[in-house]
């Protein structure tokens, strides 16, 4: 891992054809991501959030332009190497939480290590530092389904932070709670970023989030259309 | 605390739907009862069908002169010399019994009646229920006891109308080695009622000792020599065994070659069995693959999530496989406990179909017990519970393959 960002697009476009047209989801967009920033994307439904999103997240690949995750450009690698860069060097945290409902909150959160391959030991000095650190502490045993949305998230943010990834991808993450509970999360997160130099990239609407971001981008139309930092 | 593995990922994701699940191991479990209960009446009803032939007549293998079975003339017969016993010795650990008979066709007369009839012609000392299963249809009298040189045992049909009582005398005639007529005077000790009118009607059983003396064969010849095996399903090899190391002098036959009917009716009715149990198993397979394909279809966005976050196409693959394979277990513990009841008691006690049939039942010359019973083959009962594992598992194959296709950014949104 060098000193560079750990993410840049450089001219991306994606196209989506939808029968005989031609969608162009993204136009040329090029934007770097530092390490330990904390950036909210914004923008209107259609400006290509979810597309850049899930095109970092190598989820999807780019009809042209160049995405690299710390140096390594996403378009070289193949299926399992994909798969392996996202076990490895990236956190999802879903609007939805998608939780598996039949795994407990320790269980979930350990998911990814467990993929790793990672001992069970060492899993579990890290999963139970990490449920305690998101306030989840004698939760562990809990399934989703016994957990409030706050704590269900909280659960998925300790999974998306469990392998120390280069970047966390949040998805909306707090669309589906009270202004309070988001308010905690936000504090969670922001900490976690500040105490861990966790790297998070979020997609929103809510103005909470993007007064917390220290970095807003809004997209417009597939490109950007404004990029604070503050 | 322990985390999550496949095995109890899969464990677990199978009571997500409980009654889905309970349903599909219902299948299995009704699946595996049906076949185990069929292949379980078939192989009691064929084992016991191929002894009891086997126990009338010629034995699992029969050792007998290479034309008898073309011409089962009583100038056909076979010594049962060194060369036979020493054939015999190799194969000691597969046979039960050896015994010599000798079987042909007589004329019996009384004073004022005179029928025709088939003989088998047994050492009283040697045989007795257990290789000659005739005699457990006694009916009146005794049977023959060793060293009862001019006793008979007629059919009970057959000592009617020949208008005979116990102790009566009956002369038998029989055409011996050379072609010449010759007779005996033998008493009536005894008489069989089977319910098949073949035997009740036209059957009989001589002391062997007097009819080889009458026909002018040695001490050690007779017109075959049955040989009872430990497992009849051996008998061809035996055969093929013996009638290699025997020669040209002396042919050995397994039941199926020396009873071509009763082996015929087998096949025909092992065949069919077979193809139910194919459709059975079809059935049960695409039940099962329903289930479980509904159950990936329903989780697609679960299984990208998984992609997401790193799972490989591979382990989600193992997943849903490993979810087939519980409900394999799971369907034979269940029918294992199901089954295990019935069997017991079809097996022991059986079913009484007296009332269906009438008394005994007669099949390609065999008369059967109007009981029905059970009980398979250990070999069988692996095989079905094979056989089901592998469909179980063959039907997981597809969805398994549909889980780790799915595509995790058209089931997912990150954004």
């Amino acid at each position: 891992m060098g000193d560079g960002p750990v993410i840049a697009l450089q001219d991306v476009t994606k196209v989506y054809r939808q029968g005989s047209v031609d969608i162009h989801a993204l136009r040329g967009l090029s934007m770097e991501v530092e390490p330990g920033e904390f950036t909210a994307v914004c923008g209107p439904s259609g400006s290509g959030k979810t597309t850049m999103l899930n095109l970092i997240g190598a989820l999807d690949a780019a009809t042209s332009g160049s995405i690299v995750l710390e140096g390594q450009e996403l378009g070289s690698l193949n299926k399992k190497e994909l798969s392996e860069l996202r076990r490895d060097r990236i956190g999802f945290v879903f609007q939805a939480y998608n939780l598996m409902p039949v795994l407990t909150a320790y269980e979930n959160a350990e998911m990814v290590l467990w993929v790793q391959g990672v001992d069970a030991a060492t899993r579990r000095e890290r999963v139970m530092g990490l449920l305690e650190q998101v306030g989840l502490k004698g939760l562990e045993d809990r399934r989703p389904s016994e957990l409030s949305g706050g704590q269900q998230q909280r659960v998925a943010i300790a999974r998306a932070i469990a392998s120390n990834p280069a970047v966390v991808l949040a998805d909306e993450p707090t669309a589906n709670v009270d202004s309070e509970t988001a308010e905690t999360l936000l504090g969670l997160m922001e900490e976690l970023n500040r105490e861990q130099g966790v790297t998070f990239l979020f997609s929103t609407h809510d103005p909470q989030v993007m007064e917390r971001a220290r970095r807003v981008v809004r997209l417009v139309d597939g490109n950007i259309a404004s990029d604070q930092r503050r | 605390m322990n985390g999550p593995n496949v095995t109890t990922l899969a464990w677990r994701n199978l009571w997500r739907n409980r009654r889905r699940t309970l349903l599909t191991m219902g299948s299995i479990v009704f699946g595996v009862f049906l076949a185990v209960v069929f292949t379980a009446m078939q192989d009691r009803n064929w084992k016991d069908m191929i002894d009891l032939a086997a126990r009338l007549g010629g034995g699992h293998v029969s050792l007998q002169h290479p034309e008898y079975l073309d011409t089962p003339t009583l100038t056909r017969t076979v010594v049962r010399g060194e060369a036979v016993e020493t054939a015999l010795d190799g194969e000691a650990r597969h046979i039960a019994h050896a015994v010599d008979r000798v079987i042909g066709p007589t004329m019996l007369a009384t004073a004022g009646e005179n029928f025709s009839a088939a003989f088998i012609a047994f050492d009283p000392e040697a045989e007795d229920e257990t290789t000659l299963s005739i005699l457990e249809a006694l009916d009146q009298g005794s049977a023959l006891e060793p060293g009862d040189r001019d006793g008979v045992i007629l059919g009970h049909r057959l000592a009617s109308n020949l208008g005979m009582e116990l102790g009566d005398k009956v002369v038998y005639t029989l055409t011996d080695k050379n072609g010449e007529i010759v007779s005996g005077l033998a008493r009536l000790r005894g008489t069989l009622k089977t319910n098949a009118p073949t035997v009740d009607g036209g059957f009989c059983l001589l002391p062997i000792g007097t009819v080889r003396e009458l026909l002018g064969y040695g001490a050690d010849e007779a017109t075959l020599v049955a040989v009872f095996l430990k497992d009849q399903r051996r008998s061809g090899g035996i055969a093929g065994r013996l009638d290699q190391e025997l020669g040209e002098t002396v042919a050995a036959l397994p039941w199926n070659t020396s009873q071509p009917q009763l082996a015929a009716f087998i096949a025909l009715k092992v065949g069919g069995a077979v193809v139910m149990e194919i459709l059975i198993a079809v059935l049960v397979a695409a039940g099962i693959f329903n289930t479980l394909f509904v159950s990936v279809m329903e989780r697609l966005r679960e299984f990208g999530i998984m992609l997401a976050i790193g799972w490989s196409p591979g382990r989600l693959f193992r997943l849903v496989m490993m979810e087939s394979a519980w409900l394999a277990v799971l369907g034979l513990v269940g029918a294992f406990l199901i089954t295990i009841g019935p069997y017991l008691y079809l097996s022991s006690a059986g079913l009484d179909l007296t009332a269906v049939y009438g008394g005994t039942v007669e099949v390609a010359g065999v008369g059967l017990d109007p009981v029905l019973k059970i009980g398979i083959f250990p070999r069988n009962a692996v095989l079905i519970c094979l056989f089901a594992v592998v469909a179980t598992l063959a039907s997981g194959i597809y969805p398994a393959w549909r889980a780790g296709r799915v595509q995790p950014v058209d089931t997912i949104k990150v954004v």
